[in-house]
């Protein structure tokens, strides 16, 4: 019996792979990996984004009462315990940026409590990782590994906005950062008026001016929510990184990667997620890792400065402007000069605080008793 | 196997001979005295530091070799080491350096950052070689024991206990991790199959093929803290690094930890590239 061969006849002859032809191929692979769900989920983030911003600009005129009596916000420090606290009741620090800005633009805080605010807003923000972790201790899980990373996080960004709100106050008080051009939300204000102003009129039928800051802000964190799920799904991944993932990094560039996957993700906590990858058991390199958070609290402002853009409020633009330019300051200088033992300092008070059930009680209390006495601090 | 010593007539260069000594007794090395002047008419200095340094090693040696270079001390060490087909390259350093000197890094560091040969920095003292820590990060194929093995064998078989210590820098990057790996030691990491248990497992059976008595060790904490740490409290007459050469993007990207041990340790260092 004869053997037959089955041969593929069907090729073309090899052409020569013009410009053109690579880049009608180039587009059409990427038109197919498209998401069209998360492109929607984006739309829809972005719609609540803005309507959000609508509603608390609006709302927050109706909390004046509250915010000059009860929670009265007479100076810097009350703006960080109440930002501190905020975020801690909603779990979540960029709203709480975002409603700085907004009581900011309603005339109800003055630009340096505004600026103290949003930096209550970040420190509060580490909160959620550290209470993660504290459940994982309650049900017996070991200390050091459930909380290193949320003590970490928290540790880093106080220490680095210590030195920002001196900057920050600076900044603002020559008002050095008003030169800088900024983008112009006057257009983008005009078509959300247009479209948000109705639904804040709509929905003012059924609620006080006050609740309207409350709708707004519940919208804020679904926007956010919604916009973490609609991000590309990001892995460094050790096989793609080869044996360079494995190294230790230098600052430097831990402090970069940091930003740009932050600016990218928009998250602080989803950027660290990032990394995790990078080894399958869910190890970081402590080297790595203060860096990295460093960078990561610079461009985690960056939908805060969306959300002063938005508001059409220049003053509001430089206060976050203010924020970013002390982060990155602070945190080059912490790089340059002390960094070795800036990360022996903050691993030393981390073990420490997780060394016994003690300490750790300890800085609980300290961490939830000094927001309330920032708020309660009358001058 | 071939050793290169070099000397400015210093005390810390007439540690390093003796460190050469110690050496060539033990592995049956032949060894090249090296000076690099910066001008001809130093040679009459020259020969009188490469006369002290025969002296030196005179007992210990058959003979050694005698070299003067003209020009800069570290592209001259390098030059002479590739030429002469040197197997370990040995130089002393000062304890202390000057700000010009910080800033550019010392000629040991030159050395180290442009050679593909072995290098041992002699410091303190010159004591036999007995005891070995050899810090293995895994990073790289070849490991850095395999790197030993191969390029100095005498000098691993010439050890007594050789300490394979690998430093686990990591943390937990979320809650939820277990975390027990983060605090087991070596025995825990070699018995659970781990990446740095199977490490070490590979290493202690090569040094076993070599009738070294093998010491398995993880310590846990950054990795140039742990190192010192180690090298201090653990009484080493060596302490073996690995170091990695990049140019371009890579050697903006990656951090050599080599020269942070080198600076901290205060005893002799072999680095292998």
């Amino acid at each position: 019996m004869d053997n037959e061969t089955v041969t593929n006849n069907t090729s073309t002859p090899h052409q020569p792979i013009t410009l053109e032809s690579r880049l009608r191929r180039t587009i059409t692979a990427t038109w197919q990996h498209i998401s069209w769900r998360k492109v929607g989920l984006f739309i829809i983030s972005l719609f609540l984004f803005l309507l959000s911003l609508t509603l608390m600009k609006k709302g927050a005129q109706g909390l004046a009462p509250l915010l000059n009596g009860r929670f009265a916000i007479t100076n810097p420090a009350n703006g960080i315990g109440f930002g501190w606290l905020f975020a801690y009741i909603i779990m979540s620090g960029s709203p709480v940026a975002a409603a700085g800005l907004t009581f900011f633009d309603a005339g109800l805080i003055n630009q340096l409590e505004s600026f103290a605010m949003i930096t209550g807003s970040r420190l509060g923000a580490s909160f959620i990782v550290i209470i993660i972790g504290f459940i994982y201790v309650l049900r017996g899980r070991d200390r050091a590994t459930s909380l290193s990373i949320g003590l970490l996080s928290l540790t880093v960004s106080t220490t680095i906005h210590i030195g920002t709100f001196i900057i920050g106050i600076v900044l603002l008080q020559t008002n050095i950062l008003q030169s800088i051009p900024t983008p112009d939300g006057l257009f983008v204000n005009a078509i959300v008026d247009l479209i948000f102003e109705p639904i804040a009129a709509f929905l003012l039928t059924f609620i006080p001016l006050w609740g309207l800051f409350l709708v707004g802000l519940g919208i804020i964190l679904v926007s956010f929510n919604l916009f973490d799920k609609c991000l590309p799904q990001m892995a460094l991944k050790e096989s793609q990184l080869g044996y360079v993932s494995r190294l230790v990094y230098r600052p430097l560039v831990m402090f970069i990667l940091g930003a740009l996957l932050t600016l990218i993700s928009m998250s602080v906590s989803v950027s660290l997620s990032i990394l995790v990858p990078l080894s399958q058991r869910g190890f970081v390199r402590r080297e790595n890792v203060i860096p990295y958070i460093m960078g990561a609290n610079v461009t985690t402002f960056i939908d805060t400065l969306l959300a002063a853009v938005l508001l059409n409020n220049q003053a509001a633009v430089t206060i976050v402007l203010a924020q970013m330019v002390g982060v990155t300051l602070v945190s080059l200088a912490v790089m340059v000069t002390i960094f070795h033992r800036y990360e022996h300092a903050l691993l030393a008070f981390n073990s420490w605080i997780t060394s016994s059930n003690r300490n750790l009680a300890f800085f609980m209390v300290i961490i939830i008793a000094l927001p309330i006495i920032l708020l309660v601090i009358k001058r | 196997m071939h050793l290169l010593v070099t000397t400015g007539g210093s005390a810390h260069s007439t540690i390093a001979v003796q460190f050469s000594s110690e050496l060539a007794k033990i592995t049956a090395s032949s060894v090249t005295v090296l000076t690099v002047i910066k001008h001809a008419h130093d040679q009459a200095r020259a020969e009188e530091i490469l006369a002290a340094a025969v002296s030196v090693l005179q007992t210990a040696v058959s003979p050694p070799h005698t070299k003067i270079r003209i020009g800069h001390p570290a592209e001259e060490i390098v030059r002479e080491a590739e030429e002469g087909s040197c197997d370990l390259i040995i130089l002393g350093e000062h304890a202390e350096h000057s700000l010009l000197t910080r800033l550019f890094g010392p000629v040991s560091q030159q050395v180290v950052d442009h050679s593909t040969r072995p290098v041992l920095i002699a410091k303190k003292t010159a004591v036999p070689i007995r005891h070995l820590l050899l810090c293995d990060s895994g990073v790289r194929t070849p490991s850095l024991l395999n790197r030993v093995k191969n390029k100095l064998p005498h000098l691993l078989a010439a050890a007594d206990t050789v300490t394979v210590l690998h430093v686990m820098s990591q943390m937990s990057a979320m809650p939820g991790v277990p975390g027990k790996q983060l605090r087991a030691t070596a025995d825990e990491l070699i018995a659970d199959h781990t990446p740095e248990g199977e490490l070490l497992e590979r290493d202690v059976h090569i040094l076993e093929q070599m009738d070294v008595q093998p010491q398995p060790l993880v310590r846990h904490g950054l990795v140039v803290d742990e190192i010192v740490a180690e090298a201090s409290r653990g009484n080493y007459d060596l302490v073996v690094i690995g170091a990695h050469r990049h140019e371009n993007m890579p050697s903006f990207l990656l951090d050599d930890l080599a020269q942070q041990i080198i600076r901290q340790i205060d005893r002799a260092v072999l680095i292998v590239q």
